[in-house]
């Protein structure tokens, strides 16, 4: 065990004493934890749509409420809207320039005019309204988000009920008051709104796919390194190749660690103390509940060392540096494919899908902690799924070191996984 | 200490690369392998090593099973490998606590070895940063870091200027003096001389020779002379041997000035020398007892 701490220290000091994994790491806690800090200094009001402060104080935690329809119908404040009545059924256009709020309604007289207008783009979308019914819509490029349709429909819906009203001797008041009647509801939310939860699971899928991907590599490198500089043979004997996997695999885990969970708390202390000043507005993305980061914390760091103990038995594979993504091309394609599933699945943690992949090792790290985060998921399945995957990342590490030390002096061209495996059978 | 090896047998594929190795070496003595290229030293020394596994065969330490990671050694590979980019005294003190040494004794062990090999003051230098003579010094400083029992060195000198191989050798001979075991490969013959007391020749994965240096010698020189004749060139003499003294000797072997022959069976010296004083059409110059080199002895053993 003391070698392996000898080993264990000695590859942590080649991370700790790499400069631009120091930097980079104190860039990021600097840059995050200062970020925090911003709407305490600038006027960030316009751009979290809060009210302006006033005598520099916080913004207050009620003012949340007036942000969507302001900011959104903001970006519509300069477009035009045409126009043509071809049956003269619009008496009064100001319900339509009501619910086209900072958007000018301009009338034309053809069909014609109103496509030459879209086209010159001196308008930014126009209607071509045939009757009460039936209209046609023109736009030049139509974005994802466009809503004029929506909008418009439920304007001419208005005026078509008004029509039938009249033609049918009928008081449209009343009418629209018996039909349109609102609904009435109080949300209980017994187990977890995934709207809250979804983002910070968004962001810890990505940042535990980006570690695997970055420090699996790294320990990948560091296996191949010695082969490549031939100081392998002296360590394999004088050590046994287990210690030597284990110690560069747990160091790799513990500057990946450090890295993130510094710069998480970073950002993480640094909303908590100033989260009224962003008016909780990224409390979707850092207001992270404990059971979620212990989650986070459990399979984030039994899936990193799994797929670590793979990526050294991938570097062992080859002997020089540039035929790493050779061989750790499968486990990429793995980890990936793992990744699309999780982000696809994300808005329904609970299908069949996403249970099976909470069970699997090479998936369970990203799909059951997101279980935990938007799911509903029972302690003793937590359980289950943590013992498989620790015991699967156990047998990982003893199968990486086998390889590790079969392919010690195995240098030239990269060797199959499969000749590998074959050979370890036949040993 | 007595490292022995039994009848160690190798193959890699259909290849067998070893076929019954054998030999033993005590401590305060030097045993040279020695081989032609891919004959099986480095092979043997990675079975010793354990790097590679027998398929059959044992290793003895004093009669009980060999594990290298058991006992201090101190291995330099024929392939040469350290940390480019760390320093000098870190990566030596790290190699050795992987052998079991306290951080404390490496570090008073690598900078005696640094200072033994000129290269002190390099210590906290990156290895990548010295010359190609002053690496394979901290190579060889890094070898001995953890004391050990047993030195085993493959090609030692191979990449060494004249100085260098000068103070290599001067440390593998306090190595003897201080009662380590030394097994070494080498190419060398003269550095094999000097230090050897026990060879073993390899050729084709088998034991072609083995034994005392000096023994070997002096079998090998056994009924053996160096002869040569006024004004006549060693081609020509040998043609008047061959047709005048068939019936006394053979001829063994050339030099640029020399012809080397053996006595046939029962043909004494003074016959001999008496035939050659007969011979009415030469003067005989040189007679004298052949001691072969170790370089004739591995040239007429390897290169069978």
């Amino acid at each position: 065990m003391k070698r392996f701490f000898t080993i264990y220290g000695f590859e942590l000091k080649s991370y700790i004493n790499n400069k631009s994994f120091t930097i980079t790491t104190l860039l990021l806690i600097v840059l995050l934890c200062a970020g925090t800090f911003l709407p305490r200094f600038i006027d960030m009001s316009d751009m979290l749509g809060l009210d302006k402060p006033t005598n520099g104080s916080a913004a207050s935690d009620d003012t949340s409420d007036n942000s969507g329809a302001s900011s959104d119908s903001s970006n519509e404040a300069d477009s035009t809207i045409g126009l043509v009545d071809e049956t003269g059924i619009f008496k009064d256009l100001s319900i339509l320039k009501q619910a086209f709020s900072d958007t000018e309604i301009v009338t034309m007289k053809s069909e014609k005019e109103l496509k030459k207008a879209v086209k010159s783009e001196k308008i930014s979308a126009g209607f071509d309204v045939k009757d009460d019914l039936n209209y046609e819509y023109y736009v030049l490029n139509r974005n994802m988000y466009d809503e004029n349709q929506a909008i418009f429909e439920s304007f001419l819906s208005q005026v078509h009920q008004q029509i039938y009203c009249e033609q049918n001797d009928l008081d449209y008041a009343s009418f629209s008051a018996g039909y349109d009647a609102p609904v009435n509801c109080t949300e209980r939310i017994l187990g977890k709104d995934a709207g809250d939860n979804y983002w910070y699971c968004y962001a810890l899928v990505v940042v535990i796919f980006m570690m695997i991907i970055l420090y699996g590599v790294m320990v990948a490198t560091s296996v191949t390194v010695e082969k490549s500089n031939r100081s392998i043979e002296v360590l394999v004997t004088s050590v046994d190749a287990k210690y030597l996997l284990f110690g560069k695999v747990f160091a790799g885990a513990t500057a990946a660690i450090v890295q993130l969970g510094s710069v998480l708390l970073a950002a993480l202390a640094g909303y908590s103390v100033n989260h009224t000043y962003w008016g909780d507005k990224l409390d979707m993305l850092l207001k992270i509940p404990g059971s979620v980061l212990a989650g986070f914390a459990i399979f984030g760091i039994g899936g990193f060392l799994f797929y670590a103990f793979l990526y050294g038995a991938m570097g062992a594979l080859v002997s020089k540096t540039e035929d790493i993504n050779k061989s750790a091309g499968t486990l990429q394609m793995l980890i990936m494919i793992v990744y699309f599933i999780v982000m696809f699945q994300l808005p329904t943690p609970d299908s069949t899908i996403m249970k099976i992949c909470s069970f699997l090792p090479f998936s369970s790290y990203s799909a059951m902690f997101v279980r935990i985060g938007m799911g509903s998921v029972a302690t003793s399945e937590i359980v289950i799924s943590a013992v498989i995957l620790f015991a699967s990342t156990i047998a990982a590490g003893w199968l990486a070191a086998k390889i590790y030390r079969m392919g010690t002096l195995r240098y030239g061209n990269p060797i199959k996984l499969s000749t590998a495996l074959k050979n370890l059978k036949n040993n | 200490m007595k490292l022995e090896v039994k009848n160690i047998t190798k193959s890699f594929g259909e290849t067998n690369v070893l076929k019954g190795i054998s030999f033993s070496v005590e401590s305060g003595k030097a045993l040279g392998l020695l081989g032609r290229n891919g004959a099986g030293k480095t092979t043997t020394i990675r079975i010793l090593m354990d790097v590679f596994h027998a398929n059959s065969g044992e290793i003895t330490l004093d009669g009980k099973p060999f594990d290298p990671r058991k006992v201090q050694i101190g291995y330099l590979p024929e392939e040469r490998g350290l940390y480019p980019k760390r320093k000098i005294l870190e990566q030596m003190v790290y190699l050795a606590m992987l052998r079991g040494i306290s951080r404390k004794s490496a570090v008073i062990n690598a900078r005696h070895w640094l200072e033994r090999l000129e290269v002190l003051p390099y210590e906290n230098k990156l290895l990548e940063t010295l010359s190609k003579g002053n690496q394979q010094k901290v190579q060889l400083a890094s070898t001995l870091v953890c004391d050990p029992e047993i030195v085993i060195l493959d090609e030692p000198f191979s990449g060494l200027d004249p100085v260098n191989s000068q103070i290599l050798q001067d440390v593998v001979q306090e190595l003897i003096r201080d009662g380590k075991i030394v097994i070494f490969s080498s190419h060398q013959m003269s550095y094999v001389e000097e230090f050897c007391e026990d060879i073993v020749i390899i050729n084709h994965g088998e034991i072609v020779l083995s034994g005392h240096l000096d023994t070997i010698k002096r079998d090998f020189g056994k009924d053996q002379l160096v002869l040569s004749a006024v004004d006549m060139p060693p081609e020509d003499f040998a043609d008047l041997l061959r047709t005048k003294l068939a019936d006394s000797v053979h001829i063994t072997g050339q030099t640029k000035e020399d012809v080397i022959v053996r006595l046939n069976e029962g043909v004494s010296r003074q016959t001999l020398l008496r035939e050659l004083s007969e011979l009415s059409d030469c003067t005989i110059e040189h007679f004298e007892t052949y001691k072969p080199s170790l370089n004739d002895i591995f040239v007429a053993k390897a290169g069978e």
